[in-house]
């Protein structure tokens, strides 16, 4: 198959606006959890990845002023914005504007934000009636394609929960691994609601403290939110846009774990067949991985199941793993995107990201990078996303050798 | 890409026509209520009183309308599954969302949050059969189904799958029926009636005892100020399946494009289906059942959601 290759990276998220804010924080080693600040709610004892910006600082960013809008859409528009300007696609001349380019956008949360606060409203009068026209998936993407103008001629929605990122750039990727479309946008944006704030809460998987995957004293997940795309590409249509692949989509698996709604299986049979799927797909063998950003919420099932994943794939010789989750919170829907950019900022600048809050091997885990210099050159990068479900799908990331 | 030809095996349906059943053809349930809820059949013949007890009506359709049509085709363990839905589990969400907006943010229910994402659907259905293929959920609005069924051909044209559950499923509660009135969506003088929708289908590549052939699909954004918007496809067709739902701002562009075929009769499936977002996906089901019926030899199916989503899919008879 004709090589998959990334022409432009967009990302925001607790670490930072862009793509260089993101690359500082992940280099030093810091946090983007706090205490929350913009989201009201009355439990502020969860620490959480907030963007740091409010609505209004995000549209003056973006340049708009109109409502309705929701954070979801605001922070796709900006990660979208970043990785078009990086593939040339910002402000294309006029008459030199590519074919096709068609949007894979994953979401789960949508515009819950605006109906959390207005639900009541919508019930009994007409006063926010136009937040009821934003609130599914769908008019998210939408909301987020039309601030670049006609630029997108096909606009799809994937939600699959955490795993709804991942899933976006897989079906887009076979959209052009098809012929179908040659360029595409491609990843997930998600603000935090207390609409599943307290529903992680009910299910009683939110740690107090500074989460801690891959932890034996691990208690459960801190929320993030954030959006991240990537614009990908046939090779050959980079090469006649002439512009610079940055890296190379080579391989996906997409496996239900069939177990449960919430829970992941003992075994990780989902983990495991999505990356044994992508790792056939891309034709390399468990070591030719370099690093693997897990997909390790801190909650005491996904890690464990994930270990056991883990093991099954790589056995006793396991690549550098992190889950970035200690620095960026879990971003949901757009944890597959957020973090899938992560590893190819790994893969550029050669660092390993950290597994920030690590401290205590987990009994029958597996140890983690908590040391940013990596012992040889990294060439690939898995990146796993499990959604409730079991919804699970597994990414690879390779460096790109022309 | 290969030229792999794609075959809709089996499709049933739960909506407000007799479920289960293709009894509409010759027998349509006609109603001019503005709001009518799916006919629900007998789950018992599906489902154990204890998976009933536990299952929202939305997830008991869905796994019953795939059960229906796994059994029918013979595909008891399809290479993938992919759902569309443009609002998900609604009932779920409602609850938890009232109680989080009249209570506050203590004591809600994990069970409500747990059963209110959108890939609840579809992963039910490989929890029920333990299976562990490729399985994805699409959420757009009114084209959630044909973006699914675009996976689906694409992976099998791909080679890399040889069947696939597809299904599409939106329920409408009395207070989601009321807030997508205040917006216009629904329940509107004139308009068909808001209706609910469960659909599943087998796509395979196996022409054997199939109900049509998908012969393609085309699925475009359209921007209000004309540029790169999708062309309608100008496949000779003797049928138009349309989703006209009787609001003229919303049936326009049907109109338009049905001006294009002169001649070519067509069939208004909203009518006797109701407006829901996956309304089309009872749209592609009516078409695959005229098709086997000898209604018609080729037809185009056609879909918008507020004049921006688009999608086309011909259909053409194989028996």
């Amino acid at each position: 198959m004709e090589p998959i290759v990334i022409t432009g990276v967009g990302i925001i998220s607790a670490l930072g606006s862009n793509k260089h804010e993101t690359l500082e924080a992940l280099k030093a080693k810091r946090t983007g959890m706090a205490p929350p600040h913009y989201l009201q709610t009355k439990h502020r004892e969860f620490p959480v990845g907030e963007v740091k910006k409010s609505n209004e600082e995000l549209k003056h960013m973006l340049g708009i002023s109109s409502e309705p809008t929701t954070r979801t859409s605001l922070l796709g528009m900006l990660a979208v914005q970043e990785a078009l300007k990086e593939a040339g696609l910002l402000a294309t001349a006029a008459g030199n504007e590519p074919a096709a380019v068609t949007f894979v956008n994953g979401t789960t949360v949508g515009g819950m934000d605006k109906t959390e606060q207005y639900y009541l409203d919508f019930l009994q009068n007409d006063n926010y009636n136009d937040y009821i026209r934003i609130h599914d998936c769908g008019s998210t993407t939408n909301l987020i394609a039309d601030n670049f103008g006609t630029l997108f001629t096909q606009c799809f929605t994937v939600s699959t929960a955490c795993s709804s990122a991942a899933n976006a750039i897989i079906f887009g990727a076979n959209l052009i691994r098809s012929g179908q479309t040659e360029i595409a946008v491609v990843g997930g944006a998600e603000c935090i609601t207390k609409y599943h704030l307290g529903g992680f809460n009910s299910l009683m998987i939110l740690d107090h403290e500074q989460c801690r995957p891959f932890d034996e004293t691990r208690a459960g997940l801190n929320l993030g939110e954030g959006a991240s795309y990537f614009v990908i590409e046939t090779q050959d249509s980079a090469c006649r846009r002439g512009v610079i692949a940055l890296g190379k989509l080579s391989g996906w698996g997409n496996a239900c774990d069939a177990f449960h709604q919430t829970a992941s299986s003992d075994e990780g049979e989902g983990a495991f067949l999505a990356m044994q799927k992508a790792l056939s797909m891309a034709g390399l063998q468990p070591h030719d991985i370099d690093y693997v950003n897990a997909h390790g919420t801190g909650t005491p099932n996904n890690d464990q199941s994930e270990s056991r994943a883990l093991r099954r794939i790589f056995g006793n010789q396991l690549p550098q793993v992190s889950s970035t989750k200690g620095m960026t919170g879990h971003t949901t829907s757009a944890s597959g995107s957020v973090e899938a950019t992560i590893c190819l900022l790994a893969l550029q600048h050669q660092f390993i990201p950290v597994n920030y809050g690590w401290r205590k091997p987990m009994s029958d885990g597996i140890m983690v990078a908590m040391d940013t210099k990596p012992n040889h050159p990294l060439v690939h990068a898995m990146c796993n996303s499990f959604g409730f479900g079991g919804n699970d799908s597994s990414l690879i990331i390779s460096s790109f050798a022309p | 890409m290969s030229s792999t030809r794609i075959y809709i095996k089996s499709a049933t349906q739960i909506s407000m026509q007799q479920p289960l059943s293709e009894e509409w053809l010759v027998n349509p349930v006609i109603s001019n209520e503005p709001y009518v809820r799916s006919t629900d059949p007998d789950f018992k013949q599906w489902l154990t009183p204890l998976q009933s007890r536990r299952m929202g009506k939305i997830l008991k359709r869905a796994l019953t309308t795939s059960l229906k049509v796994m059994n029918d085709s013979g595909v008891e363990q399809p290479d993938a599954i992919m759902t569309g839905t443009g609002l998900g589990c609604v009932e779920n969400t409602e609850r938890f969302l009232y109680q989080l907006c009249q209570e506050g943010e203590d004591l809600l229910k994990p069970t409500n949050f747990m059963q209110s994402t959108h890939n609840t659907i579809s992963s039910l259905i490989a929890i029920h059969r333990h299976l562990h293929g490729y399985n994805t959920t699409y959420s757009h609005k009114g084209i959630s189904f044909e973006t699914a069924m675009l996976d689906a051909i694409t992976q099998m044209r791909l080679g890399d799958i040889r069947t696939a559950l597809v299904t599409g499923n939106d329920e409408m509660s009395p207070t989601y029926y009321s807030i997508l009135q205040r917006i216009g969506y629904v329940g509107q003088p004139g308009q068909v009636p808001a209706s609910e929708a469960s659909v599943a289908m087998l796509l395979t590549v196996d022409p054997v005892d199939s109900l049509c052939e998908i012969e393609d699909i085309q699925m475009g954004y359209i921007h209000p100020l004309g540029a790169n918007n999708p062309a309608v496809p100008t496949t000779q067709v003797d049928k138009l399946v349309l989703g006209t739902n009787g609001i003229p701002a919303h049936d326009v562009l049907y109109e338009k494009i049905a001006s294009q075929f002169q001649g070519v009769s067509r069939m208004d499936y909203k009518r006797l289906f109701g407006e829901n977002y996956s309304a089309s996906a009872l749209g592609l089901y009516a078409a695959a059942h005229l098709l086997h019926q000898g209604y018609a030899n080729r037809l185009l199916f056609v879909n918008h959601c507020d004049g921006q989503n688009i999608a086309f899919v011909t259909l053409k008879r194989t028996s």
